[in-house]
């Protein structure tokens, strides 16, 4: 860790002096666990590649700002969530705009009520993972990014304050609604179970 | 007993948090709140969300080349300043510090280095050098001196001894000049300014005798006086010497520059 540490900050040193290639070592480096946490948040696929392409080139051109005493990837992890964030926000505004029938809670709502729709028929047809999707849809971004980085990033508050940008109280607020809307959410399933 | 709220019981699922202990005390006493632990548990475990999909060695490489042709180059970096660190920053402050304080002391050196040389090439005494002003002052003062003697012998040459109106005078002003003539002296002495010194001395003794006269003057002693005065020439010899005065005064102005004289 402390060589790859070494590493990334030498990298860091030969592009801040003109070496623009020495950039591609770090990309190299840290685009699979980017698109991990991309992926976590914004749940596409496609999303999550953007997310890793606009974080480094964000990146880049903070680079002359990267303070030499800071972990790059936990650097660039951050800026990542940010993407995330942001495009989580951007699509959910997008999706107020227009009537969906999967960004309709009342409809999401009525489809896990489904009596028609028995426990096995409902974990056979895949559709509890469906289920989870929805409730997911349903937290702000602040929410579902929060806990992601929580539930299955393993984050603690202060990192997923820092990557937010928030107070780590807020932080803490933003994982308990979570937990509560998604359990809320998934309270029927637990029943027909 | 009060029951733990679901805040609560997430923290403690989530990072067991400070009271951690006192909640799994509570829990082993507290079936209710136990009994909401596990479904809380149940729940957040059963929350099974798709794994990424995994993405091939080279997905690092695609990403690169993708972004590769937005990204400029870096100029060299040039660091500011305040950039460069605080340490490089102040190092350059206390070199500036430090080569002003040499150039300050350098100088000051060489301005006295400059002093003591030049008091070398003159031959002039140290002393004079250091007080110009009054050397300028005597000069002064003895100009005038020298235009009062003037008028006094010139007064004394047509005195009449029957006009008591007129001798009276001439011994006052002969009592009034005989200080400074002493002073004038001494200083052409100390000058050696022979020819000045002597034309003071002769001046020194006539303006003596004439002011030493108790009562007024008589015919003899005023004739007497005139005779002397014409016999060593001394009128015009005070009257050179008066021309002479703007000599010495470019004369003393060159030795209070450290010139010769």
């Amino acid at each position: 860790m402390v060589r790859m540490d070494q590493n990334d900050h030498a990298a860091i040193q030969a592009v801040l002096s003109g070496d623009k290639e020495m950039y591609g070592t770090l990309v190299v480096r840290h685009s699979a666990s980017l698109f991990r946490v991309a992926f976590r948040i914004t749940g596409n696929e496609a999303d999550a590649e953007d997310v890793v392409q606009e974080a480094f080139l964000r990146g880049y051109r903070k680079l002359d700002g990267f303070e030499s005493r800071s972990d790059f990837s936990t650097w660039i992890y951050r800026i990542a969530v940010r993407c995330a964030l942001d495009r989580v926000k951007r699509r959910n505004l997008d999706r107020a705009g227009t009537v969906g029938e999967e960004s309709d809670p009342e409809q999401d709502e009525v489809q896990v009520a489904d009596g028609c729709a028995g426990p096995d028929r409902l974990l056979l047809s895949g559709e509890i993972g469906a289920m989870q999707q929805a409730a997911m849809r349903s937290l702000t971004a602040i929410e579902r990014t929060a806990f992601v980085l929580r539930h299955i990033e393993d984050r603690s508050g202060e990192e997923i304050a820092a990557a937010l940008g928030i107070q780590p109280n807020a932080a803490k607020q933003a994982v308990f609604r979570a937990v509560q809307k998604l359990r809320l959410r998934l309270a029927p399933l637990r029943v027909s179970i | 007993m009060k029951h733990l709220n679901e805040e609560e019981l997430i923290e403690y699922f989530y990072s067991k948090g400070k009271s951690a202990a006192a909640i799994e005390r509570h829990l082993e006493a507290c079936a209710e709140c136990a009994k909401a632990c596990a479904a809380l548990k149940s729940d957040l475990k059963e929350m099974e969300f798709a794994e990424a999909p995994v993405r091939d060695d080279a997905y690092g490489e695609r990403v690169w080349r993708s972004i590769a042709p937005l990204l400029p180059a870096y100029q060299a970096r040039k660091r500011s300043w305040l950039r460069g660190g605080v340490w490089r920053g102040l190092s350059y402050a206390a070199a500036c510090a430090l080569l002003v304080i040499c150039a300050f002391f350098a100088g000051r050196r060489w301005e006295h280095r400059q002093a003591s040389t030049s008091a070398g090439i003159t031959p002039a005494p140290a002393p004079q050098h250091a007080a110009p002003p009054p050397q300028r002052v005597v000069v002064v003062v003895l100009s005038d001196h020298l235009d009062r003697s003037e008028r006094l012998l010139v007064e004394l040459k047509h005195a009449d001894a029957d006009s008591e109106e007129m001798v009276s005078p001439l011994r006052d002003e002969a009592r009034s000049l005989l200080a400074a003539n002493r002073i004038c002296r001494q200083n052409a002495r100390q000058d050696d300014d022979t020819a000045l010194a002597t034309a003071l001395d002769r001046l020194d003794h006539l303006l003596a005798e004439l002011a030493d006269e108790p009562g007024s003057l008589d015919a003899a002693k005023l004739a007497r006086l005139q005779s002397e005065m014409s016999a060593n020439g001394l009128l015009f010899e005070v009257r050179v010497l008066r021309s002479r005065i703007p000599d010495r005064q470019q004369a003393g102005i060159a030795r209070s520059n450290g010139g010769t004289i």
